[in-house]
């Protein structure tokens, strides 16, 4: 017997929509109408069953033995243990000592779920999750200027009629590729502006007078906006009315950039004073106009300053809380919207309140049934907590859900250091990731089409994920896991594991929150209801956000003053180039779950370092052969990929690879101060041509 | 014990570097740490000069030249006195007087006094000789004391002179500009696309000839004179010629050259340089030069309690006892990046002092962690600053020394001379507008002129502020200006690698294998392949993929 069931893609935050058929065991992926996609998926999204009946799926828990080797066990016996060495670690050295890492891929309800089995039955404050080395910027520059953070505050399809798009370090056309087709509009107009070091699928997408492509070096976003916001100002190219009415800051923002002149910002970024004056006018062109930033300019130290220069632009010019033009950043993981509203993150609470807030506290204490006072405070952010594993006082024992950090969080090793300091290390996920092979439990957890539950895609539309098929045996919700855990612990409050429980007790902890997604149910959400948080009970929810007011007291946008610091880029001589990380089509993330996909790792089964034909030239380095890139935190070696899109004096690698070609191993763990995003896209490298003999094992 | 009564601060200038140095400095201020009293001669707060050109041709709004806060300074507790003068420091005393014969006692003095415009010896123009003359008490007078241009003469400096130069392009005159140094390039190239008539002369035989090599300034002549701006070179001017108004006041008639020629105008603006403030420095006996001596930390060669930044400053390593005295190397850049460069440096030092805490430390992102030695040179501070022609539509940059040529002989390497020879690359095509030139060191840029190609600048700029390494084959860097600048653009979009779907990454030859397979329609290529099942946006590819191939080759 066939059934069909309506779903969407387990990867990236555009959370296509598929039909999954199942026939005797078998699933098939086929694309499903929805605004997002219509209809279409890339080449992840077409193979994402695969994982599902993969060998190498885990399919009992695993339990490390003495001798380094991994058992089964039964479920009982790993809960137990797992229990124990909780109430141990607390015990011994204090709830802080025991830590918790999510993934912005979990669905709404875990999100939700691991946030209280943090506070109530571990009760740490040390949770955080891998989100913050993706939207963490984004997220508080739109807070610190909206008041609020949703990534697209309007639909996707929004961007259909728009005749300027300009996107700020984003390659959609490889990580959400069917996205692409919301920017024909632009590009019928001639108006789709891509900014990348690279020229990426999407920066070839402006070619043939579809658009420009904006080349700088990197590291020199922040310049490049206020040199925008320059020329807009000075060429009377903004909207006085909408900066009167709707924003507060505009005279301190006008003094402010005055020192960025076209001529200056062209010697700091490398691009031309001509291109930056044509560039401004055409945002100013009307026709509707989007700003669209990605972590390429978001993930630095300087990423909140970047976004929120973009932000001001987009005020500046008029075009927020509007119905045709505005600024929305790309979320990246599939639930990188929701998995940053519902308490995974150390100084938050579901509805994405502040824990710090009595009010919010007492709210949702109330909802958990539990005391205000016996909710801990603000944790530590993503790259502190991991930093903190091994350190005195820092983390002992450490749960992992939805995350591959030995591969995804920077400087990689001495992650991998850290991990293998702890006392104790718990990961949930379906495969053994480089992660999971260095914990001491392996908790296997359910796939995507084998669960129930809520995403919010990128334009803040919550969503379902429909079960398909049925989990193995063996393999476990991670909601049923918390419920045990969380017993066997004697925690206070109810770890409910059906879905759509949880999902109506995270809509009551989220009302009047400024996610609020009280008036949702999976009732209504089923009955194919276009809901866009905010959502309060009694409403119809917000498609488009801030069309009236912004969620500042007093309705205004904050034009908040960023000022860009001393570049420091060193002399690019003798080897030493500017590395930066990114995406490839064919991969996920850290790849635990694309690189077991016969298809995807066939068509790229390695990193390869990407340099220019110059470079390349300079440095003996032929295209195929092997390069060591090295710098004092680690050693990457790959082959090479020589091509001339990208500039002379960058690299690129791809972070999906483990181990030898791991890019991380390179990335430093400096952090924003205001975000705690860590800089990934400009690390000193120093690249070397590997002689024949030089090549090591992997020949 | 008592609290330490907070360092006073005086700064004397309150242009751009003046303002940003206050702008830095506000922290500790604030923190009650030290005191900060500004004197400003100019009446207005101040503004950011770069720009007056644009000002003064109608480009720029007045508030596009704000570049500071006065009011957040205020409330800082910063004290400004603008339309004040000083006329004397006493370094005994440690006070300034004011014009108003007031005097203020200070721990720290800072000079941004900047630079006046010089005003060449023309028959007609009184010129002034300020070496050992104090300034006048009267602030507005600062410059102009007892010898002010006549009418229709100006030499563009401040808001007054922007004005003057406005009424003449706002009414379509006739503008003479001597002198073709950047700022004169600048003005005549902003007030002819004003709607003036721009006449410009130079006794050079090029337009910029301090900063550009021959070819550069011949292409950039050239640029101007496309752009409506006639270019006098060869023409050294000896007089000026008035006519009397109606109302019966004598105004700027005709510039009168050595070889007879007489130009013409309605307005003449002198654009000769310009020269430090530096009458206070010398009356107070403190070194000068071409501006104050100041050592690599911005303190006076003589008194390690007074400091010059911005264009007054000439920043040279004091000679050690018993050098020779001759006058040392280098003088203000005469451009806003090192003077602001100097403000960041002069009021971090100072923090760190107050505060007690080390001056920043040095980013993870250097090559010293890498085993890289560093930087040659130490560009950072004050490399040979890089000069941009600001003008839309004429792309001038130059830096260093532009003057070796291909053909220079090599130097010999005897006498233990252990430098690399200079390398010069160069690219010329005046037909077109363009020109470049690259001299190098070890492959690493000493000086480089950029005409007419801007993304090629813009490359270069950042190669040379870096010191970075160029790409031996030096064409990489002239092709970024080219129309074919699109790697693979402009191949055969049929070729078998030739990508069709981005969504599902599907080549040419994908498709062509899937048709050959009897796969006929744009739809069943989708299912045998995946392509056009994403997004969607290639079907139209794909059926052009689908006819090339349905018909045999022919080949």
């Amino acid at each position: 017997m066939t059934t069909k069931t309506a779903t969407h893609c387990p990867y990236c935050a555009l959370q296509c929509a598929m039909t999954l058929t199942g026939d005797a065991g078998s699933v098939t992926v086929a694309g499903r109408a929805f605004p997002t996609n219509r209809g279409g998926l890339c080449k992840k999204g077409w193979t994402s069953a695969e994982l599902l009946s993969s060998p190498e799926r885990i399919l009992e828990p695993m339990l490390r033995q003495p001798d380094g080797s991994f058992a089964p066990a039964t479920w009982d016996e790993a809960l137990d243990l797992v229990a124990a060495r909780l109430a141990d670690g607390r015990a011994g050295h204090g709830a802080d000592s025991v830590g918790v890492f999510g993934g912005g891929g979990l669905t709404n309800e875990k999100a939700y779920q691991l946030g209280k089995f943090a506070r109530l039955a571990l009760g740490t404050s040390r949770i955080d999750y891998n989100g913050r080395f993706c939207m963490s910027s984004a997220a508080a520059a739109g807070n610190r200027a909206f008041g609020l953070d949703r990534g697209l505050p309007f639909p996707v399809e929004d961007l259909d009629a728009a005749s300027t798009i300009l996107i700020l370090g984003s390659n959609v056309a490889q990580t959400m590729p069917p996205f692409i087709g919301h920017l024909e509009g632009a590009r019928a107009a001639g108006g789709l502006i891509v900014v990348d070091p690279r020229r990426t699928a999407t920066a070839r997408l402006t070619e043939n007078g579809a658009g420009s492509h904006v080349q700088p070096t990197p590291g020199t976003d922040l310049v490049l906006l206020l040199g925008l916001i320059n020329i807009v100002i000075a060429e009377n190219l903004i909207d006085l009315d909408f900066i009167d009415r709707r924003t507060v800051g505009f005279d301190e923002l006008r003094r402010s950039v005055g020192q960025w002149w076209p001529e200056r910002v062209q010697a700091q970024t490398g691009v031309p004073a001509r291109q930056l004056r044509d560039l401004a006018r055409r945002l100013a062109a009307g026709g509707g106009t989007y700003i669209l930033t990605g972590r390429g300019v978001e993930q630095h130290v300087d990423g909140t300053d970047t976004a929120t220069a973009a932000i001001n632009l987009s005020l500046i010019l008029g075009l927020v809380g509007t119905s045709h033009s505005g600024y929305g950043t790309l979320t990246g993981q599939g639930n990188g919207q929701g998995g940053r509203e519902h308490g995974q993150k150390c100084d938050q609470l579901p509805g994405y309140r502040k824990i710090t807030d009595p009010a919010a506290r007492a709210h949702v204490a109330g909802v958990w049934g539990v005391h205000p006072d016996s909710i801990p405070g603000a944790g530590i952010p993503a790259v502190e907590l991991l930093a903190s594993m091994g350190e005195h006082g820092g983390i002992r024992t450490l749960l992992v859900h939805g995350a591959n950090v030995v591969v995804s969080a920077p400087n990689a090793e001495r992650v991998r250091a850290g991990l293998a300091a702890l006392d104790f290390l718990v990961v949930c996920d379906f495969f053994f990731s480089e992660t999971a092979v260095l914990a001491d439990v392996v908790l296997p957890v359910t796939q995507w089409a084998e669960e129930d539950g809520t995403m919010t895609s990128l334009e803040g539309r919550v969503i379902r994920r429909r079960t398909a098929v049925a989990a193995p045996a063996g393999v476990r919700s991670e909601l049923w896991i918390f419920r045990e855990l969380a017993r066997r612990l004697r925690a206070p409050s109810t770890f409910r594991t059906d879905p759509a429980e949880v999902f109506d007790e995270l809509c009551r902890a989220s009302a009047g929150g400024p996610a609020d997604y009280s008036g949702l149910s999976y009732g209504l959400l089923d009955a194919g209801e276009a809901a866009y948080w905010p959502y309060p009970a009694g409403s119809t929810g917000t498609p488009r956000l801030f069309q009236e007011r912004f969620w500042h007291a007093d309705g205004r946008a904050r034009i908040h003053l960023v000022r860009a610091g001393a570049t420091d880029a060193p002399a690019q001589a003798g080897g030493i180039l500017t590395l930066i990380t990114g995406r490839l089509l064919e991969h996920y993330q850290s790849g635990a779950q694309t690189r077991r996909v016969p298809e995807l790792a066939q068509a790229r089964p390695e990193a390869r370092l990407q340099l220019h034909p110059a470079t390349a030239a300079q440095l003996g380095v032929a295209d195929g052969g092997w390069v060591d890139v090295t710098n004092s935190r680690g050693v990457v070696r790959c082959r090479a990929e020589v091509t001339g899109d990208i500039r002379h004096d960058t690299v690129f690698l791809p972070f999906h690879f483990p181990g030898e070609q791991s890019a991380n191993r390179l990335t430093a763990d400096t952090t924003d101060p205001v975000s705690g995003m860590p800089e990934f896209k400009r690390t000193t490298v120093r690249v070397r041509a590997l002689a024949d003999e030089e090549r090591g094992t992997r020949g | 014990m008592a609290e330490p009564a907070p360092e006073r601060i005086v700064l004397v200038g309150y242009g751009p570097v003046g303002a940003r140095f206050v702008e830095e400095l506000l922290p500790v201020v604030r923190a009650g740490l030290a005191t900060l009293t500004v004197v400003g001669a100019e009446a207005a707060d101040a503004y950011n000069r770069v720009l007056i050109a644009d000002y003064a041709v109608g480009q720029a709004g007045r508030e596009a030249l704000e570049v500071t806060d006065t009011a957040a300074a205020l409330a800082a507790g910063v004290s400004i006195r603008t339309g004040t003068s000083v006329t004397a420091i006493s370094r005994t005393r440690r006070t300034v007087t004011l014009g108003t014969g007031a005097e203020l006692p200070w721990d720290r003095l800072v000079l941004a006094t900047g630079a006046r415009a010089n005003v060449p010896t023309l028959d007609g123009v009184t010129r002034l000789r300020r070496t050992l003359m104090a300034p006048p008490a009267d602030a507005a007078t600062l410059d102009s004391a007892g010898a002010a241009l006549p009418r229709g003469v100006v030499a563009l400096r401040d808001l007054d002179d922007a004005h003057t130069v406005l009424g003449a392009v706002s009414t379509g005159g006739r503008i003479v500009v001597l002198g073709a140094g950047v700022l004169g390039m600048e003005l005549a190239l902003a007030a002819a696309k004003g709607g003036a008539e721009v006449c410009v002369v130079y006794h050079g035989e090029i337009p910029m000839n301090r900063n550009l090599d021959r070819g550069g300034g011949t292409v950039l002549a050239r640029a101007a004179r496309a752009a409506g701006v006639s270019m006098v070179n060869h023409s050294r001017a000896e007089s000026v010629l008035f006519h009397v108004d109606d109302d019966g006041a004598a105004r700027f008639d005709a510039l009168i050259c050595a070889d007879g020629k007489q130009i013409g105008g309605d307005l003449l603006v002198l654009s000769c340089g310009t020269g430090a403030r530096t009458e206070l420095a010398h009356l107070a006996g403190l070194p000068v030069s071409t501006g104050i001596l100041v050592d690599e930390s911005l303190r006076s060669w003589a008194d390690p309690a007074i400091h010059a930044i911005g264009d007054c400053a000439h920043v040279a390593v004091p000679p050690a006892p018993g050098a020779s005295l001759a006058r040392p190397a280098g003088g203000p850049a005469g451009l806003i990046g090192p003077g602001w460069r100097q403000a960041d440096r002069l009021a971090a030092d100072f923090t760190a002092r107050l505060t007690g805490q080390a001056p920043g430390t040095a980013s993870d992102n250097t090559p010293a962690e890498l085993g890289a030695g560093a930087r040659p040179g130490g560009r950072a501070g004050q490399a040979a600053a890089v000069v941009m022609l600001k003008a839309e539509g004429v792309d001038v940059v130059a830096a260093g020394d532009t003057a070796p040529d291909p053909w220079d002989s090599e130097p010999s390497h005897t006498g233990g001379c252990a430098a690399a020879p200079v390398s010069v690359s160069q690219w010329a095509d005046p037909e077109h507008g363009r020109y470049v030139k690259m001299v190098t060191r070890d492959g690493i840029l000493t000086g480089f002129v950029c005409v007419g190609m801007p993304r090629t600048a813009a490359e270069l700029i950042l190669l040379f502020e870096r010191g970075s390494e160029l790409p031996a084959d030096r064409s990489v860097l002239l092709r970024f200006d080219g129309p074919d600048d699109v790697p693979g653009a402009g191949g055969d979009a049929f070729a078998p690698d030739a990508t069709v779907c981005w969504c599902n990454r599907v080549s040419v030859g994908a498709i062509k294998d899937a048709a050959a397979a009897g796969n006929s329609t744009v739809a069943c290529i989708g299912a045998a392949t995946r392509a056009g099942t994403g997004c969607g946006g290639c079907k139209t590819r794909i059926g052009e993929v689908l006819t090339r191939f349905a018909v045999p080759a022919t080949s």
